[in-house]
């Protein structure tokens, strides 16, 4: 019942880690990034080279984060930008250069499972029960990450202007607001986070060119049922994942793999701002 | 309305023209308004006025004709680069941040935080209201005081030249009467210019130096707040 529990709590984390990114960029811009789950391989595979350069594996998550804001920095630039108001034209941009992302990364590394070194390993006793030392460290990083993002959005000028930007853009454009600016800034918080997340997926699952698209369709579901609200996030991934761990473990584990998918189209067929007011 | 440029002139349009989509809705229009000068523009919905304050700010582009502001073009600048320059703005539609507190309604109008505490104690002389209920969130105010927000949140940087969308709309006279003092007390103090788009005749004929009565895009008649005024704007203004 215990692990029952933690796993709920970790998937949660896991799934708060990966989806964080998408969010930040669909909170502010209202664009969907549907290159999401490229930069989650870009991150992943930035692991790979530290480990290829026998580094310290820790410094893959600066190296991935920074990457990842450089890249998203030159996405935002040259291929969102023009697209803002057009956000479906955007979605397919997106996508196109998450082909593009993922066939360069092959091109480079070849189509084999690569294998990185653990960040950690082992178990830690918890009431007598052995449970994985990295998904309790899943966990800590998850609420690391939903930290620095309330701080920044609550507690930073930058925070207050993306905040005011996602309530009333041509208001805060009267006021002066460089909107170009934050939303570039935006986008590469985004990005660099969703390469973050990356590295830390990379203990979880085996490293490839397309490992991010396994995960993009759950970071996307759970995105549209949180809106612009990381709280609302956090909750949608307590909700939806506990109910994927526990149809995976009690019922069928292909089951479980479409519920965070399903729940999600349930909640916001019955509400379009789904849990946006957490 | 006039067509040499002085060094007494804040803003000058000349021939501006501008709109959304094919539509023009300012049509060659031309006016000068002086440094420390309240100019009222009035006239009836649909003429114009909202679009020529932002076509002002950078917001509407302007599709010919010149702005000039303290003698310089500043046609194709930016909101931002505007409002660094002095231009103050109170718009009329969804003018505030609902969600955020009057702190930060307020906050987003400073250019730096290190502004914030010298700016705040200057609205407060205006609306002493605000200073005890700034983390109260801007929805939750009345009518009244959010256009009070509105006006402290325009004059948080003391700015040169002050553009005021129909601020008295729905306006209960005491509130106006305040709104009224708070535009003399800048003007006399720092010398800002104020165009102040009206449809309230009393307010904008007791605090303006000049007026004008937009009708379609173009200036219909204008003159010196003067005795026969009221009656003159009356009658451009009746439906």
């Amino acid at each position: 019942m215990l692990t029952l529990l933690l796993d709920i709590i970790t998937t949660a984390a896991i799934l708060f880690i990966v989806s964080a990114g998408l969010l930040a960029i669909f909170g502010v811009l209202k664009i969907v990034n549907f290159a999401h789950g490229a930069w989650l391989t870009v991150g992943a595979y930035c692991a790979v080279v530290t480990a290829g350069l026998g580094l310290n594996p820790w410094l893959a998550l600066p190296l991935a984060f920074v990457a990842g804001a450089v890249l998203g920095a030159l996405t935002e630039r040259l291929i969102v930008r023009p697209l803002y108001a057009r956000p479906l034209d955007a979605i397919l941009a997106t996508w196109g250069l998450s082909i593009v992302i993922g066939q360069l990364i092959t091109l480079w590394f070849g189509r084999d499972v690569q294998f990185t070194v653990s960040l950690l390993s082992g178990t830690v006793d918890i009431f007598g029960t052995a449970y994985s030392l990295y998904r309790l460290f899943a966990l800590a990083a998850a609420l690391v990450i939903g930290i620095g993002v309330t701080f920044v959005l609550e507690g930073t000028r930058l925070g207050l202007s993306a905040r005011a930007i996602i309530m009333n853009e041509a208001l805060a454009r009267a006021l002066g607001l460089d909107t170009a600016r934050i939303r570039l800034v935006t986008f590469m918080i985004g990005t660099g986070l969703t390469a973050l997340a990356g590295v830390l997926l990379t203990p979880l699952t085996s490293v490839d060119p397309n490992m991010g698209l396994a995960w993009l369709i759950g970071a996307f579901m759970l995105v549209m049922v949180a809106g612009s609200s990381f709280g609302a996030l956090a909750v949608a991934c307590l909700l939806f994942g506990g109910a994927q761990v526990i149809v995976s473990t009690f019922i069928s584990p292909i089951l479980g793999g479409i519920t965070i998918a399903v729940l999600s189209a349930l909640v916001l067929r019955i509400s379009s701002k789904g849990f946006s007011r957490v | 309305m006039r067509d040499t440029v002085t060094q007494a002139d804040k803003l000058v349009l000349e021939g501006v023209t501008s709109g959304y989509g094919p539509i023009a809705i300012i049509r060659d229009l031309s006016l000068t308004i002086r440094k420390g000068e309240i100019f009222a523009l009035m006239g009836k919905n649909g003429m114009g006025k909202t679009t020529l304050l932002k076509t002002i700010l950078g917001l509407v582009a302007a599709r010919s004709g010149d702005i000039r502001l303290d003698g310089a073009s500043i046609v194709g600048m930016s909101p931002k680069s505007l409002v660094t320059a002095g231009v103050g703005y109170a718009p009329q539609e969804q003018p505030l941040f609902q969600d955020l507190s009057i702190r930060d309604n307020l906050r987003l109008a400073v250019q730096s935080d290190r502004d914030l505490d010298a700016a705040l104690d200057k609205v407060f002389g205006h609306f002493p209201f605000l200073q005890g209920r700034l983390a109260q969130k801007a929805g939750t105010l009345s009518g009244g005081e959010q256009k009070m927000l509105i006006m402290a949140r325009a004059l948080m940087l003391g700015p040169d030249l002050l553009l005021i969308d129909e601020i008295s709309e729905g306006l209960q006279p005491t509130v106006v009467a305040r709104i009224a003092e708070a535009l003399r007390a800048e003007r006399a103090a720092n010398g800002t210019t104020i165009l102040l788009v009206e449809q309230n005749l009393n307010f904008a004929l007791s605090v303006a130096d000049r007026w004008a009565v937009l009708k379609l895009g173009e200036i219909d008649d204008s003159g010196t707040t003067q005795s026969d005024s009221r009656a003159r704007v009356l009658e451009h203004l009746k439906i």
